[in-house]
């Protein structure tokens, strides 16, 4: 068995491709059979209107499917691109790219097929606002791509930059860890943007007069729970760009991946927990508008305490890189 | 299912005829691989929607679980189908350019976003007046 360098990014980017698109296609059918399981709640309740609600879940399908995509050009792009530069560095940041776009791909599928379902619902409820509601329903799914969107560049970035200057211990592990931080973070993210979506598709059913200010709410509660996946972002961008000392001892190589999986998990949480938040008050706006102030600041303090879980775990992440 | 083949020719028409127009005025331009990759990859795209389409109507009127799988093996199998033109372009970069063929795949997401947005705008923007 030839054991080479180059066998061992062959290896790598064959692994990385795999992850990739396996865990990227776990989050778009997940998100499609959630919008399709609430399409047939939608056309069992208003079987009149089947031929819309088919429409309106094809079109939040086609955009929900969008992370998934991502997750596929990165897995074509390992497979079949030759890597200039063939190095055991090179090997890990290929595991790296396909743990960051397979996990990253994961909570926008989920997140993007629930507001496709709650629109296919609110459109069986209200037909005659259907073209406002699909409006409403892109525009939540389209956001809830930002933190795949994050994950492809991360992703990109480990396939092409040229990490064959550095040395190989420790820039193999802050290389895999820059891949974890950002795709793990991105679950969170994904998912409570995700839920701010697709509770605002519920609201602009029930209240389509309210659809301005649940909008708002809806995208400002979105914009707090990307927030985790920004932090997941940074870490990745410092343990790639950040110049290491060469170190043999397997502590200074621990301690970088570590850095990355403390912020790539500790964002899974609050990103949920703030679309959570989100999802309380852009469900409450759409009933009690006039409270649409009070709501949001509730929402934001609410959202705040959520996030600190998250700032811890960028701090521990910060010391791992910096201080230990 | 008459909505779903009225969405699928509007959309799909869009896509093409954009990826069209882009890809001729890049091919006069000289740039030939750029708007072949273009097309190439709106074709593909245009492509899987309307595969995406005839699947739906399997997936309604199923259990939970079945509308899962049948989503699965519907994804499983378009994507191998879209992943030929990124295959062309990083295989043949002179004839077909790896970037526009990404953005080509896209453009069926793009062009459904942009005219709900567009609509949105105009709506806003009548309101006002």
């Amino acid at each position: 068995m030839i054991n080479d360098v180059q066998t061992w990014v062959s290896v790598a980017a064959y692994t990385g491709a795999g992850l990739a698109m396996g865990l990227g296609a776990i989050g778009a059918a997940i998100g499609e059979g959630y919008t399709a399981a609430q399409a047939n709640f939608a056309v069992s309740r208003n079987t009149k209107l089947s031929g819309d609600v088919f429409k309106s879940m094809l079109v939040g399908q086609a955009i929900a499917e969008s992370a998934s995509i991502f997750a596929l050009v990165i897995a074509v792009l390992m497979l079949f691109y030759k890597m200039p530069d063939a190095t055991m560095i090179k090997a890990a940041s290929l595991l790296g790219a396909g743990f960051c776009m397979g996990f990253g791909a994961i909570g926008s599928g989920i997140g993007s097929g629930l507001p496709g379902g709650q629109a296919c619902i609110g459109l069986a409820r209200q037909p005659s606002i259907g073209n406002r509601l699909t409006t409403n329903m892109l525009i939540g799914s389209a956001v809830c791509q930002t933190p795949a969107i994050f994950s492809m560049v991360v992703a990109l970035m480990l396939i092409f930059i040229d990490f064959s200057k550095a040395p190989l211990f420790p820039t193999w592990a802050a290389v895999i860890g820059a891949g974890l931080s950002t795709g793990l973070a991105a679950i969170g993210s994904g998912m409570g943007g995700g839920f701010a979506a697709g509770a605002s598709c519920e609201g602009v059913a029930r209240q389509p007069e309210t659809a301005g200010p649940v909008t708002t709410t809806m995208l400002v509660g979105q914009a707090v729970a990307q927030t985790p996946s920004i932090f997941g972002l940074l870490i990745s961008f410092v343990l790639m760009f950040k110049a290491f000392p060469e170190s043999t001892t397997f502590a200074a190589s621990a301690g970088l991946l570590a850095a990355g999986i403390s912020t790539g998990f500790g964002g899974i949480g609050p990103g949920v927990g703030n679309g959570m938040a989100a999802e309380g008050a852009v469900r409450w706006v759409a009933r009690s508008v006039e409270n649409a102030g009070g709501l949001m600041r509730i929402m934001l303090v609410g959202q705040a305490v959520s996030q600190s879980t998250a700032i811890y775990a960028m701090v521990v992440s910060l010391c791992l890189i910096f201080v230990v | 299912m008459k909505e779903i083949r009225e969405t699928q020719k509007k959309y799909c028409s869009l896509a093409l005829v954009t990826a069209i127009i882009i890809g001729f005025f890049l091919i006069i331009a000289g740039q030939s691989s750029l708007g072949k990759g273009l097309i190439l990859g709106t074709l593909f795209s245009s492509i899987n929607f309307a595969l995406m389409g005839e699947v739906l109507p399997h997936k309604v009127g199923k259990s939970r679980g079945k509308t899962y799988l049948i989503s699965l093996g519907s994804i499983v199998s378009r994507y191998v189908l879209l992943a030929v033109p990124i295959v062309l372009g990083i295989r043949f970069p002179d004839r077909f350019d790896l970037i526009t063929v990404i953005i080509g795949i896209f453009m069926v997401q793009l062009v459904i976003l942009w005219d709900y947005l567009k609509s949105a705008i105009l709506l806003t923007h009548r309101k006002k007046i």
